[in-house]
């Protein structure tokens, strides 16, 4: 296994911008999520890191060597495709195999690890079959068996959950955590579920529009978001964002007044999470829009001025559409960001 | 065209595009029958109406105008024919032979050139051979080999032989004249489907198994011919089919020398049906050869595709 970096990595494809200066150092035996809406670039960067794209500017260096010139035969990765690319001549059996063959793996060997490569995936029953045969959900299955079922320096995965139903999803969520920590692999995995990159992630890279937006622990980024992007993004529902002015140590906007550092002046944006709020209190006034009862908790949807501001509220509150309440929150919980750039703005909190 | 345009069921369809007029039920059921009617009856006379044709003449002793029944008596000459399976034998072996070759050299050409951007763009070029009438093809290669000895003069300045090369005087020279002129003619138009079935597979299974550590050639071997396989039966089959019917090379290179050792079936239909006048005769082995042909078309075919079905 081995230590991943990325060097001020660019790719470009004619004037169109897919990665802007990727610079990052993985670790050995991380395991780095890369986050972001579709079309962020993480297919791209993955891509890269592969060796199937070439970077237009930067460098890529795998185990201290610098491999950005490097076939991708020759960087010993694994990865696992958002497409699958099984191969459709062979039965999954084979899909499997096809890397121990052609890496040297001894014969010997090879049944044994492709058992039991297919029972970490729960694929033991469809070895015989072939990639037409199977559903979705078990041809990514079995491509992420043909990835494992090898040592190789780092694994790459995109997106190798996003076709399973919920209950598969969670239980290979853990199953691929516990692989990796026993594997001690070396782990870039592209996702677009917070959920996952939360629950995996020893690190997470949120990226927008081909740019890194924030490197960070799952905790650091929901606790302390960088910018409006990651605050939007991380969280279900999102952190609250709201635009106003602040003023003396006071925050306004239509149906707003919090408290705010005494430093803040002109245009800012007040962020809230939806689990921070609570019904009552004085900081917003408005009227109920949605209520949506889940079981624990319900969700409430409340119109304050003219836009949406999202609360998770008790498990028994009920409210009838269009009923006036007031919300409140704790100062303490509250972000505040730059009204024009979005850039988080610390001081004095 | 005027032929199937004058026919009864086009002129029945007329007053159907009559306006302000119900077309009956009846009419409603065959219209369309009739819209394809002319093309229909186009294409049957000019394919199963001389087939039928000439399982029927295959039945009797033709000469000129007079026609007299013989049963299967053509059938049974044919079967104690020497000439006949010589015939045979010669398409088969040199159809084997031509085919092999520009089968393996056009896959080996299309693996090298696929990914190729510059073959992308320019295929069309390389049917430059292909768009030469056959005959054109065969007075070309006739000047290369016999006539202008064009092969043997550069050979002999190469050094590789000393005098000129008597290409007709023997069989497997002879044959291998044949050979070229059909591989020189047809490798491209293998070449351009083989190239079109691989740019059309999936690049991203190319690139698990480069990730997976197999060399280029072993990608083509494992992965891409395997998928190939279904188009590589279907362009064989068309090629096979087509040099089954090797004519115009013959006629014009070689003639049948030596000693009909290079006289194809279609050669020795046309030399029994125009030069011997034995119509009937050149029939049955027009026959024989048309079923042996489905036949083997036909099992190449389903096997093809049984296996490549997952
Ligand atoms: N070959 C290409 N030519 C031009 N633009 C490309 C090419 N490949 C990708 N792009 C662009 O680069 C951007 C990033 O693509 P990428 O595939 O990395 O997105 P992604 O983050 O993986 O999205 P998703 O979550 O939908 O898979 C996209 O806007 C895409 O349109
Ligand atoms: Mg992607």
């Amino acid at each position: 296994m081995a230590a991943i970096e990325l060097q001020n990595v660019v790719k470009r494809y004619g004037a169109f911008v897919g990665v802007r200066e990727f610079s990052l150092a993985i670790p050995d035996e991380e395991f780095l999520v890369l986050l972001g809406p579709s079309g962020c670039g993480k297919t791209t960067t993955m891509r890269m890191i592969a060796g199937l794209e070439e970077p237009t500017e930067g460098r890529i260096v795998i185990g201290g060597e610098d491999m950005t010139e490097v076939d991708a035969r020759d960087r010993d990765v694994a990865m696992v495709f958002q497409g699958y690319a099984l191969y459709p001549n062979m039965t999954i059996y084979d899909n499997i195999r096809f890397p121990l063959r052609m890496r040297g793996v001894p014969a010997t060997d090879h049944d044994r690890l492709i058992r039991r490569a297919a029972d970490m995936v729960e694929l033991g029953a469809y070895l015989d079959r072939k990639p037409g045969a199977l559903s979705g959900g078990q041809r990514q299955r079995a491509a992420l068996a043909r990835a494992i079922v090898r040592q190789p320096q780092a694994f790459l995965m995109d997106e190798p959950l996003s076709n399973l139903d919920a209950k598969l999803r969670a239980s290979m969520r853990v199953q691929i955590k516990h692989l990796q920590r026993e594997l001690r692999a070396t782990t870039v995995y592209v996702t677009h579920d917070q959920i996952e990159a939360m629950t995996l992630a020893d690190r997470i890279v949120v990226m927008n529009q081909g740019a890194v937006q924030q490197v960070g622990t799952p905790d650091e980024i929901y606790a302390d978001p960088a910018n409006t992007f990651v605050a939007g993004f991380i969280g279900a529902p999102p952190m609250n964002l709201i635009d106003g002015v602040a003023d003396g140590g006071t925050f306004t906007a239509p149906g707003v007044t919090a408290p705010c550092p005494a430093t803040l002046q002109g245009k800012v944006v007040l962020g809230i999470r939806p689990e921070d709020c609570v019904v009552g209190g004085g900081n917003l006034t408005g009227s109920v829009y949605g209520v949506e009862p889940t079981g624990d908790m319900t969700y409430l949807t409340v119109n304050v001025g003219t836009r949406q501001v999202e609360v998770k509220a008790a498990r028994d509150f009920r409210a009838g559409l269009d009923t006036p309440l007031t919300i409140g929150f704790d100062p303490r919980r509250t972000y505040f960001f730059d009204g024009a750039t979005g850039q988080r703005l610390r001081h004095g909190s | 065209m005027t032929d199937a345009l004058s026919n009864p069921g086009a002129v029945k369809a007329a007053p159907v595009t009559r306006p302000r007029r119900r077309r009956s039920r009846t009419m409603r059921r065959l219209f369309p029958y009739l819209l394809v009617a002319p093309a229909v009856i186009y294409l049957l006379g000019i394919t199963l109406y001389p087939g039928l044709f000439a399982m029927w003449q295959s039945l009797y002793f033709v000469r000129f105008n007079n026609a007299t029944f013989v049963g299967l008596e053509n059938y049974a000459d044919l079967m104690r024919d020497r000439e006949f399976w010589q015939a045979l034998w010669n398409t088969l072996v040199i159809g084997t032979i031509s085919l092999t070759v520009q089968t393996v050299l056009a896959l080996t050409l299309a693996y090298h050139a696929y990914r190729d951007p510059w073959v992308k763009g320019w295929r069309i070029l390389f049917l430059m051979p292909m768009l030469f009438m056959p005959s054109a093809v065969a007075y070309l290669w006739q000047l290369a080999f016999n006539d202008g000895r064009v092969i043997s003069d550069i050979l002999m300045r190469a050094g590789v032989v000393d005098a000129t090369i008597p290409f007709l005087s023997s069989v497997w020279l002879a044959r291998l004249t044949l050979i070229v002129t059909d591989v020189w003619q047809w490798t491209p138009f293998l070449f351009i489907i083989f190239v079109a079935g691989l740019q059309s597979q999936d690049a991203e299974v190319e690139e698990a198994a480069r990730l997976d550590g197999a060399s280029w050639f072993q990608i083509f071997w494992n992965v891409s011919l395997p998928l190939l396989r279904p188009v590589i039966a279907v362009a064989v089959v068309l090629r096979g089919i087509d040099i089954s019917t090797m004519f115009a090379s013959v006629t014009i290179m070689t003639a049948g020398t030596p000693g009909g050792m290079t006289e194809t079936i279609s050669y020795f239909i046309y030399r029994t049906g125009f030069r011997m006048f034995n119509f009937g005769y050149a029939s049955a082995a027009s026959v024989v050869m048309l079923v042996l042909t489905i036949v083997i078309a036909q099992t190449v075919v389903k096997r093809a595709f049984r296996s490549g079905r997952a």
